[in-house]
């Protein structure tokens, strides 16, 4: 049979079937759809089918090129276009059988798109999708169309042309057309075909070789795989007119074993191309003979390279050997070869049918047609895409790949697989085509084009990819071999933390001496990846030397969990929380003590930024952090065990430090002073030490004798003095701690000075700041403030205060100029505050006290606000800004006012500088005020701050006094948060998987309205445990990551 | 005949030459650890890198393994070789920090110490192949291949065990730059246990002296017929037998 037979009888055979009465059900079973349960696709449908008793034509074809949305099928109806279905399970597959092919509904909301003449009502051009508009298919044109098993749907689609037309030519014209067509290596250097091909048929010697590259083995790479599986004889009709231009007489293929489906194709495709003459002798009549060889590679990367590959086919190691000489001249079994991959091949049929000129048509200057790239990792749509040359970055990633997944920020993408490089998001207008990318320092490779977004470490990419090239090298030549290893080395101790400022310098010499000395490839390649990264994002890597941080929380030594990164101390919630999931609650407690002096305090007042942070809450609820630090706490208070061990660590120096102020900021840095040998006193005005928490917060929020059990363990236990009742600049100044010998001075004064509101009519007694009456009650004073109380101000103050009045009998309103969402409070607290039946005026602003005429309040006129978007240096809230001329009025006869405090510097007579403000100029990296050791840390720096953001403060006055002390300069100490001890994870109980998040107990309100007694009373030892065993342990690690 | 330029000097050469030869033959010394003349060059140990510029375009190849071409112009001591050359004996040293002909070379750039971490300060093997490459191409024996990829990768006898294809010629510890191949003693020892008193030595075996009785007792270390062919040809039997004597090559 001749040619032209053949082709008559496909082209026949294919207008039959396509326009037969019998529905043709396709079903994309490539690799790609087949891991997305393809074939359970076809089963369902076989099943359907024949129990509905309906003809129908099934064919698995090859992948259509949006792999995201796989499995696909798509039914063609004669008279109507192919529809294309998307994300098809076993179940849809049935029902779009029943709904489609039986009852004529097409289903819209399951279709994708259609394909070919006619129209669909509601459902797209498949082609004008997004994701299909800015691609040219060229060498992809049959994939996903014709069945990849079947030589005669290739060949009624215009198959074999190429090589009809070809054999017409003489084999120098075929070459030229390569040559005008401007078709350059598609394995990733991108030399000219053509210029290649002459070579090859100049060379002398005979037989000569053919070979096709398909040792696809980048990570992140299928461009050769979804073409083989696809159009399978596309490749091989390039081959025989590339044999023909050549006057080569054998043809290898070296196709990797991992792609058993590709293989099972090719060879399929050969039988059928020797059963219809289009291989073998005299192929067309034309008196030119070509054989083809399967060989499959047994998995080595370097195999890709073309002298390895070589040796490998010969039965030798895959071992590259140097060049010159090229495989042009002495290649296969010493013959004249020549090589190129699957992708070039499979553009030659195209070019050779429609001409070098169409193929010219496209792409820029020196990049001429199109490139199939596999587009993965963290855009929305990932597969095969088949796009001009000259396309930019931002093209492929924002519209063909429809940006990031989870509303991410596109941070750079990897071409060429492990021997290309990064680009940055701030290069995405970079046109992919062979010499920009070059010129970028990266290369096109064979197409691997890997997204990654800002949850993506790039020392980590780095450290991936030369993890993979490192167990690649084939480990000849020193410099791939050596310095892989040592390059990892450098990389994986960085990732670790353990990286030091010259590794970056060494890192860029070694990469590139190994591009510049290594004898193949692979090693002239590698380094690439490390140098991108190193040259668009030097930040990271200088973050994860000097800084121990990485700010995509990639490097697990680098990241602590969550929580403990989230806590301004560091506190290893992870590890307290396994030891109590243990019942090992004092060994829990102590963890919390080795970074937090006051685990009770916190456990009952902390606002517990930790939990914000939780990985739980991804899955249902935080873990309730705070509540089981106050477990361990009161188990030990309880227990009353710590209070018998008494034995203050040894004063092992001399210089004294005098601290003023016995608050959170003062104790912590004395007791961090202290634990290190330096003898500390703190002197505090009030008789109790314990700063706001002992003075003014409700015993019913926190009981003084919690906070005098921890005082007393820092002053017992750690050796702190404290001396009570000492008012410095009253009883003693700051010059005179000098002449005691006290070589460095803190001040931890806090801020006690209650801002005022100015408002009129805010003179006498029932105007009060909210903080002076908290502590009038505190000291014991439980007088009524009057029966209608409006508080002014919605910070932890002016709510304290309300609920302290609501429990003296008084009827309480709290004024907030915004709404209830944007309250500074947590949920928890707000709920109790609601159940003790205080009122919120929300959205309103006080402009004026009314009173009436014998001096006593009437209301407090307000004005009502409305909400804007934030500003910058608003704190990300929204503003609240007045609306003209509306009024408002809410009753009082007492107001309570707390809108903020400051810190009274006048009371320690002692000169400092201050700004415009009126708080102290320190400076912020080490603390030090205007006068030489003299410190100033705290509230009376920042103003009202959390109770952990004051243990925070005073931690890091304590690290910086210390290194005055010693003469040294004070830096941030960066260091790694590891676990404090390593606890295997719990077994967790079935009953627990549907435990949820306990609530602490809290007394009912009609209740504890009528007492200062404690509002919360904790967790029980069963709940705390089995809380702590919700734990995800996101510090845990395995024992080989530990290595 | 090829003209070209080595390190400004004007040299022709005949085609086919290697850039190494060339730069031999105008007395120009470039280090290398994997070149023997005898055997095919390899390309492995980089430290023969040169910058060559053909067409204004430059590039690093390893001149032991590149032809010489027309106009080609070879700096064998430019800054950047140098500099590469610096770090790749840094690599070596690394590697094998005890290894005298690793410190010799260093010596001669003046690489003192490595930025690099050694991993196993007993490694005396550079991985230069010349053992590997001698007993097959020269010997024709195949008893010995690299075993392992990458990193892994080491000199090794077949499955880790000493098989019959060893002839004990000892031309991989003769070649071998850093003492580190030493499997000859045992390979002798077992040949003499299997063949007994009457065997042939390994000389005798590869036909270069006649069947004789060892007046060395068949230890073959200190074989003195070694010691007089070294003496009178220059070097090892193998690499002074001519080409067309060699079996496999």
């Amino acid at each position: 049979m001749t040619f032209e037979e053949l082709q008559e009888r496909a082209r026949e055979k294919w207008k039959d079937t396509e326009e037969s009465s019998t529905p043709i059900v396709r079903v994309g079973a490539a690799t790609c759809g087949l891991a997305a349960a393809a074939g359970e696709v076809i089963e369902a449908i076989e099943d359907e089918v024949k129990q509905l008793n309906l003809e129908v034509k099934l064919v698995s074809v090859g992948c259509i090129g949006c792999c995201y949305a796989e499995p696909l099928i798509d039914i063609k109806k004669p008279g109507k276009p192919r529809i294309v279905y998307s994300f098809i399970t076993p179940d849809k597959a049935r029902e779009i059988i029943k709904d489609y092919i039986v009852d004529d509904n097409p289903r819209p909301d399951l279709a994708m798109g259609t394909i070919g003449e006619g129209e669909v009502e509601d459902i797209p051009r498949f082609f004008e999708l997004a994701y299909y508009k800015p691609q040219v298919r060229l060498i992809t044109e049959n994939c996903g169309t014709i069945d990849p098993r079947d030589i005669h749907q290739y060949i009624a689609n215009g198959g074999f042309g190429g090589l009809k037309r070809a054999l017409s030519m003489s084999p120098d014209d075929v070459v030229e057309e390569v040559k005008k067509s401007g078709l350059r290596g598609r394995g990733g250097a991108g030399f000219p075909t053509g210029l290649k091909w002459s070579l090859c048929r100049e060379a002398k010697g005979s037989p000569k070789y053919l070979i096709c590259n398909a040792d696809e083995g980048d990570p992140g790479a299928f461009m050769d795989r979804s073409v083989l599986e696809g159009d399978p004889y596309r490749v091989l009709e390039g081959m025989l007119i590339g044999a023909y231009a050549i006057d080569a007489s054998e043809g290898y293929i070296y196709c990797r074993a991992e792609y058993p489906l590709a293989v099972e194709l090719i060879s399929n495709a050969i039988n059928q191309m020797e059963r219809d003459g289009l291989v073998g002798d005299d192929i067309m009549g034309s008196g030119f003979s070509f054989r083809f060889h399967l060989f499959l590679g047994a998995g080595a990367f370097v195999c890709g390279e073309e002298t390895s590959l070589m040796a490998s086919i010969m039965g030798r190691p895959g071992r590259p050997r140097p060049r010159p000489p090229f495989p042009a001249q002495s290649g296969l079994f010493g013959k004249p070869t020549n090589i190129n991959n699957v992708e070039t091949w499979g553009n030659i049929p195209w070019i050779l049918r429609h001409g070098a000129d169409a193929f010219a048509s496209y792409g820029t200057e020196r990049s001429k047609g199109t490139k199939t790239l596999s587009l993965t990792g963290k855009v929305q749509r990932t597969g095969l895409i088949e796009v001009p040359m000259g396309i930019t970055i931002d093209e492929i990633v924002y519209e063909i790949g429809g940006g990031m997944k989870d509303n991410a920020t596109f941070k750079a993408v990897q071409t060429g697989g492990p021997s290309g490089g990064s680009i940055p998001h701030y290069l995405g207008d970079t046109p992919v085509d062979y010499e920009t990318l070059t010129a970028l320092g990266t290369i096109m490779g064979s197409g691997g084009l890997v997204t990654m977004d800002d949850r993506t470490c790039m020392v980590d990419v780095a450290r991936y990819f030369l993890g993979f090239t490192r167990c690649e090298s084939c480990g000849q030549c020193t410099p791939c071999r050596e310095g892989t290893k040592q390059m990892y080395r450098i990389l994986d101790s960085i990732n670790k933390g353990e990286g030091k400022p010259e590794d970056i310098p060494l890192l860029k010499e070694i990469s590139e001496i190994v591009i510049d000395s290594s004898l193949c490839g692979l090693g002239q390649t590698l380094g690439k990846t490390v140098l991108t990264t190193l040259t668009y994002f030097p930040e990271e890597y200088e973050e994860h030397i000097n800084r121990k941080y990485c700010r995509s929380r990639v490097c697990k030594r680098l990241s602590p969990a969550p929580c403990q990164a989230a806590c301004p101390v560091g506190i290893d919630v992870p590890t307290y929380n396994a030891l109590i999931a243990w019942g090992r609650f004092d060994d829990a407690l102590e963890v919390i003590r080795e970074d937090n002096p006051f685990p009770a305090v916190s456990g009952w007042m902390c606002p517990h930024p930790c939990e914000k942070d939780c990985t739980r809450l991804e899955t249902d609820k935080a873990i309730s952090i705070r509540a089981l630090k106050r477990f361990v706490a009161e188990h030990e208070i309880k227990a009353g065990r710590r209070k018998k061990v008494v034995h203050p660590s040894p004063i092992t120096r001399e210089e004294k430090t005098a601290i003023i102020g016995a608050g959170l900021t003062g104790l912590s840095a004395a007791h961090d002073l202290r634990r290190e040998g330096y003898p500390v006193t703190v002197f505090e005005s009030k008789p109790f030490a314990g700063g706001m928490l002992r003075i003014a917060v409700p015993d019913y929020r926190i009981p003084p004798h919690i906070v005098d059990y921890e005082v007393e363990i820092i002053e017992k236990n750690v050796g702190v003095e404290i001396k009570t009742n000492v008012a410095i600049g009253k009883d003693l100044t700051v010059e005179d701690l000098k002449k005691q010998d006290y070589k460095a001075v803190l001040i931890a004064i806090g801020a006690h000075k209650p801002v005022d509101l100015r408002l009129s009519g805010s003179e006498g007694e029932d105007y009060i700041h909210a903080i002076e009456f908290l502590k009038r009650v505190k000291a014991g004073n439980r007088e009524k403030p009057g029966d209608v109380v409006a508080v002014i101000g919605c910070d932890h103050a002016a709510i304290d205060a309300a609920r302290t009045a609501a429990r003296l009998g008084s009827r309480v309103t709290i004024i907030y100029p915004r709404s209830r969402d944007q309250l500074p409070v947590g949920e928890d607290i707000l709920k109790e505050v609601e159940d003790e039946h205080i009122k919120f005026q929300h959205l309103a602003v006080p402009t004026e006290i009314v009173r009436r005429r014998d001096g006593s309040i009437k209301a407090v006129k307000c004005m009502q606000t409305e909400l804007h978007e934030p500003c910058l240096d608003d704190a990300g809230r929204h503003r609240a800004l007045p609306i003209e001329g509306s009024e408002l009025f809410v009753p009082a006869t007492t107001v309570m006012v707390s809108i903020g405090m400051e810190s009274d510097l006048s009371s320690l007579s002692y000169k400092l500088a201050t700004n415009e403000l009126g708080s102290i100029i320190i400076d912020p990296e080490t603390l030090e005020t205007s006068e030489k050791g003299v410190f100033a840390a705290g509230d009376a720096v920042t103003g009202p701050a959390t109770i952990i953001e004051a243990i925070a403060a005073g931690q890091k006055a304590a690290a910086s006094i210390k290194c005055y002390l010693n003469g040294v300069e004070f830096k941030e100490p960066y260091k790694l948060v590891r676990p404090r001890m390593r606890i295997e994870p719990v077994e967790v109980e079935e009953e627990l998987e549907t435990f949820r998040r306990p609530d602490e107990l809290v007394r009912p309100s009609e209740e504890r309205l009528f007492d200062f007694e404690e509002v919360r009373l904790g967790l029980t030892e069963k709940l705390a445990v089995y809380e702590a065993k919700r734990c995800l342990r996101c510090d845990y690690e395995e024992e080989e990551e530990l290595k | 005949m090829v003209t070209l330029e080595i390190d400004g000097q004007e040299i022709e050469v005949e085609e086919g030459t290697t850039v190494l030869k060339g730069a031999q033959k105008l007395g120009i010394y470039i280090p290398t650890l994997c070149y023997e003349e005898t055997i095919k060059p390899y390309g492995a140990c980089r430290l023969c890198v040169v910058e060559t510029i053909v067409n204004d375009r430059s590039m690093f190849q390893s001149s032991c393994s590149l032809s010489v071409a027309e106009g080609m112009i070879v700096k064998t001591n430019s800054k950047p070789v140098v500099k590469g050359r610096k770090i790749l004996l840094e690599l070596y040293l690394s590697r094998c920090p005890e290894v005298k002909r690793v410190r010799e070379l260093c010596d001669q750039y003046g690489v003192t110490e490595t930025r690099f971490t050694t991993f196993d300060k007993s490694e005396d093997c550079v991985l230069c192949g010349l053992c590997v490459r001698v007993c097959e191409e020269l010997v024709g024996a195949r008893a010995i291949d690299f075993v392992g990829r990458g990193t892994e990768r080491k000199v090794d006898v077949p499955f880790e065990r000493v098989w019959d294809e060893c002839v004990a010629c000892g031309a991989c510890t003769y070649v071998c730059p850093t003492g580190h191949i030493q499997n000859e003693a045992h390979r002798v020892a077992q040949l003499k246990r299997q063949l007994g008193i009457q065997r042939k030595c390994r000389y005798m075996l590869m036909g270069a002296v006649s069947n004789k009785l060892c007046p060395n007792n068949y230890e073959c270390w200190r074989c003195e017929y070694e010691q007089r062919t070294e003496y009178r040809l220059g070097e090892h039997a193998v690499l002074a037998l001519k080409p067309a004597q060699r079996q496999g090559g």
